[in-house]
């Protein structure tokens, strides 16, 4: 279901009223510019004392300026940024950023291998993905990486960890992540992870399973309604006789891609998929996806709704759409498309979108330059409480989000981490004095500002600024 | 503004109009609600409504992924399972736990058998809803808000929560054990409600300095997000210490194990979420309507043993629950109910497996049911064209007699509609007849 559906209404007073919330008075008072010199105070001014930060009683979108523009693009387009990131971006401008973010080819991670046999531990995998989070010098390509793991997801559960195969499909996703569409579906099609995690690998052109097939129009390229169950069924018998790679020798940091066995493709007549009678095909199933005109709007409305606003108007959603499908699906213009679009810096998109948890945590961590193996260990110990771990989604929808990272439990598991995190750095925490700046662009409600200008040391100061419901959103 | 009252006030103003009228006594008066640790009173107080003035509680069990019911509930005598069927038929039925000369159970839910010999559960077969859709995420959605044209987007508990009871002031009534987002079926914009995963971890860890200094931040937090980023505080922060004192109250009175053999799902821990359930009802904190989760049920492939654990898994879980609260004396007031958001195709597939189906049994558990087979076992040899089994109840008519006859909500109210009646508890709320 979408999020736009359920994109929340701000409820009718007497609930904030009935649950003992404080009743906003006033708009606050904006706060003063006094330039303090240094880039970051192009982001945010720093005030004359830090004892009088003014928060707003809504906040006011600072993305006119350019450089609160840049601060947002890192935030969403990367996990944050540390001081010298910033600096540099803000130096070079938005427009600048964004081609460097998408042209610069990505950093492979370290090999991470396994135990002699190819055998993976999980709990190793989670720590070297989240590592290379926080230490790639190309974080765009992680939070692609990222995006497409909640998207072409699988879960190590039912793929298993005798084979190198999850670990696989995270270098392949990360390899593809900025390429076509249509390569890339190929790509994810004959994964030997997704084969296993949607049965492909199972499926006979005599008797097929209809998983992958679903699923593939479900929830990687055309939505729900967009296709017919006899669709489903033709393009499975289409899509059936690949089975898994079996390589005579696994190379642990070599990806093999599935293997094709026509002895169990579908050998019938030519049948019905989506409109055309042929003799369809794996390929020729792909290339008709990615004819239908619901396609590139489904895709670019999941883009839109991890990366600028959870309710993209339909006029934007197409827009876009329409340059996705001119440029044959090339993820790269779709990104550029996106974060150059005038929507990204519109006062609607200005904290429209919630962290993912994996966001949050590698954002705090990167913020307080905590990347020691124990560090990362916290976030890891973090996460199912807080609803996302990685290489285990949910279910075949990979995960919810914006709205849905928000419950009870969730509020409090993110701050546990905060003060977890921070008796871990305890000797070693950098000076707060312009984390609400350099994270929070200045804008402050109410009462964070009052609770920054109450707090008495650092420790203090960086739990408010990273438990704030301001760092919730990005 | 007339509504603007803090949460010990609200319920204050509430004891005061329901609790004299039901009777929770002057000791309770003088010392307040937080002083009265039982559940009927902390009923009395959650209700909006007279008609769920009751102390009723409902566990709906969410079987994730389509659950085969064929393998839950099977069909004995039926020898076209077998031809649709040559790799899963057999075993099904040779080792099934017969309830009747055509049906039996699942071999590994032993515990529900000998719950069904005790009259304590209700099947019904055959539940459905028109023109289904075979998207998880559709028919999920569908169950979920009680709305097969999709309109709805709120969950039916969630309604029921809004409408029916005071969840602000009571933000447990309302509550997902075992998970971390908040279930569809108890969404409301306009309902306050708990989520906790594992109780032990359900505080602030960084102390009560931190849980204050945190409760001042998230007060009129601005943005589209700001009411729930506020209550989602306010409700944790509520909860919290009532679970400490659930926690150091509650001796359990059952073995409950999640060691049992584990699926490919993340979400298997039923048996854990069932224990809190369980210490939320027994320690009074006033749950009326608890939801919990097992996944795994998407059994597309090597479907045999899969589905056998996860019966075993499921069987365990309840049975635990059932005896714990049996042994407390609370089982008279709770009923559980399951839910998946679809059964699977009567044919197998190359894989072993099954793919996704329509009509499937739901089964209604404890000692509110009058134990007995309902609806109508849909016909193996009449499937509709997508080849999938015809339903015969509307999933809607059971949502109707939980709300109606056991938690004395106006099920018309909440669905917008009426259905056919089924009859499957032992004596439903007057009202509702």
């Amino acid at each position: 279901m979408s999020t736009a559906e359920r994109l929340p209404q701000r409820p009718a007073v007497s609930r904030r009223a009935v649950l003992g919330a404080a009743v906003v008075g006033g708009a606050g008072v904006a706060a003063a510019r006094l330039w303090g010199g240094a880039a970051l105070d192009r982001l945010a001014p720093a005030r004359a004392g830090q004892a009088n930060l003014a928060g707003r009683g809504d906040w006011n979108s600072p993305l006119g300026g350019e450089s609160a523009q840049v601060a947002q693009l890192l935030r969403r387009a990367t996990f944050g940024a540390g001081p010298a990131e910033l600096e540099k971006a803000l130096s070079d401008g938005f427009s600048k950023t964004v081609d460097r973010l998408i042209e610069t080819k990505y950093a492979p991670p370290p090999a991470f291998g396994g135990d002699a046999a190819g055998r993976l531990n999980v709990g190793q995998l989670q720590q070297w993905w989240v590592t290379h989070m926080l230490t790639s010098p190309t974080p765009f390509a992680e939070r692609m990486t990222l995006f497409w793991h909640g998207h072409f997801t699988s879960d190590f559960r039912k793929v298993g960890l005798q084979t190198p195969f999850i670990y696989w499909q995270n270098l392949t996703w990360r390899d593809m992540a900025l390429g076509d569409l249509r390569t890339m579906l190929k790509r994810v099609t004959t994964d030997p992870a997704m084969l296993r995690y949607l049965d492909l690998a199972t499926s006979t052109g005599a008797s097929p399973n209809e998983n992958y097939s679903r699923e593939l129009m479900e929830l990687f390229t055309m939505g729900p309604g967009n296709y017919t169950e006899d669709d489903v069924r033709a393009a499975a018998k289409g899509l059936a006789g690949w089975v898994e790679p079996r390589p005579a020798a696994i190379t642990p940091d070599q990806p093999v891609a599935g293997t094709f066995a026509p002895q169990r493709a579908y050998k019938g007549a030519a049948f019905k998929y989506l409109g055309k009678t042929a003799q369809w095909n794996t390929d020729s199933v792909l290339d008709q996806i990615l004819a239908q005109t619901a396609t590139a709007p489904f895709v670019v409305t999941k883009v839109l709704q991890n990366f600028v606003m959870p309710a993209p108007s339909k006029d934007y959603v197409n827009r876009l759409a329409a340059g996705f499908k001119s440029s044959k699906y090339d993820v790269k213009t779709l990104m550029r498309d996106v974060f150059k679009s005038p929507e990204f810096v519109s006062a609607t998109a200005y904290r429209s979108l919630v962290k993912s948890p994996t966001e949050f945590m590698v954002h705090a961590l990167r913020a307080l330059g905590a990347q020691s193996a124990a560090q990362v260990r916290l976030a890891l110990a973090a996460a199912p409480n807080l609803g996302q771990v990685l290489f285990d989604p949910p279910d075949v929808g990979g995960w919810p989000n914006n709205e849905a990272w928000i419950s009870s439990n969730t509020v409090v598991g993110r701050v546990n981490f905060v003060s977890s995190l921070l008796d871990s750095v305890k000797a070693a925490l950098p000076s707060a004095k312009d984390a609400h700046r350099q994270h929070l662009d200045g804008v402050l409600s109410p009462q964070t500002a009052a609770a920054l200008n109450q707090a008495t040391d650092d420790h203090n100061r960086w739990l408010l600024v990273l438990a704030s419901p301001e760092f919730q959103l990005k | 503004m007339t509504e603007e009252i803090g949460i010990n006030q609200l319920k204050r103003r509430d004891f005061l109009r329901a609790g004299l009228v039901f009777g929770a006594g002057a000791a309770g008066l003088a010392a307040g609600y937080a002083a009265v640790p039982d559940a009927f009173a902390r009923a009395v107080y959650a209700a909006k409504t007279n008609g769920v003035a009751n102390d009723h509680v409902l566990v709906m069990i969410q079987l994730a992924g389509g659950n085969d019911g064929l393998r839950t509930v099977i069909p004995l005598q039926d020898p076209k399972l077998h031809d649709l069927r040559p790799k899963l038929a057999d075993m099904s039925v040779g080792q099934a736990l017969p309830i009747s000369g055509d049906f039996g159970l699942n071999q590994n839910l032993k515990g529900v058998k000998s719950l069904w010999d005790q009259g304590k559960v209700a099947i019904v077969e055959g539940v459905g809803y028109p023109n289904p859709t075979f998207s998880h995420f559709e028919s999920i959605r569908i169950w979920e808000t009680g709305d097969p044209t999709r309109r709805q987007v709120d969950g039916w508990l969630g309604r029921t929560l809004a409408q029916a009871y005071d969840s602000f002031g009571h933000p447990l009534t309302g509550c997902a054990c075992g998970t971390t987002d908040v279930p569809g079926a108890l969404r409301d914009l306009q309902a306050t409600l708990t989520v906790i995963n594992n109780q032990k971890q359900f505080g602030f860890s960084g102390g009560s300095e931190v849980e204050a200094a945190v409760g001042a931040l998230y007060k009129g937090t601005p943005g589209i997000y700001g009411a729930l980023f506020d209550t989602a505080i306010a409700t944790a922060r509520e909860t919290i210490g009532t679970l400490k004192s659930s926690d150091a109250a509650y001796q359990p009175m059952a073995q409950y194990s999640d060691a049992a053999k584990l699926v490919y799902s993340s979400k298997n821990q039923l048996a854990a979420a069932l224990q809190l359930a369980a210490e939320l009802i027994t320690t009074g904190t006033g749950v009326k309507l608890l939801h919990v989760t097992l996944g795994g049920f998407d059994t597309h492939y090597t479907e045999l043993n899969r589905h056998d654990d996860l019966m075993g898994y499921l069987d365990q879980a309840v049975s635990a629950f059932y005896q714990d609260l049996s042994a407390h004396g609370v089982a008279d007031k709770v009923l559980i109910a399951t839910w998946s958001e679809f059964g699977r195709r009567p044919k197998e597939n190359a894989s072993g497996g099954t793919d996704h189906g329509a009509a499937a049994p739901v089964l209604l558990i404890g000692n509110p049911v009058k134990g007995g087979l309902y609806g109508q076992a849909p016909s193996l040899t009449d499937l509709d064209p997508t080849g999938n089994l015809k339903f015969a109840v509307d999933f809607r008519s059971i949502y109707q007699e939980i709300l109606g006859g056991h938690l004395g909500a106006d099920p018309k109210e909440i669905l917008g509609d009426s259905f056919a009646k089924l009859g499957v508890l032992k004596s439903p709320v007057a009202a509702f007849g």
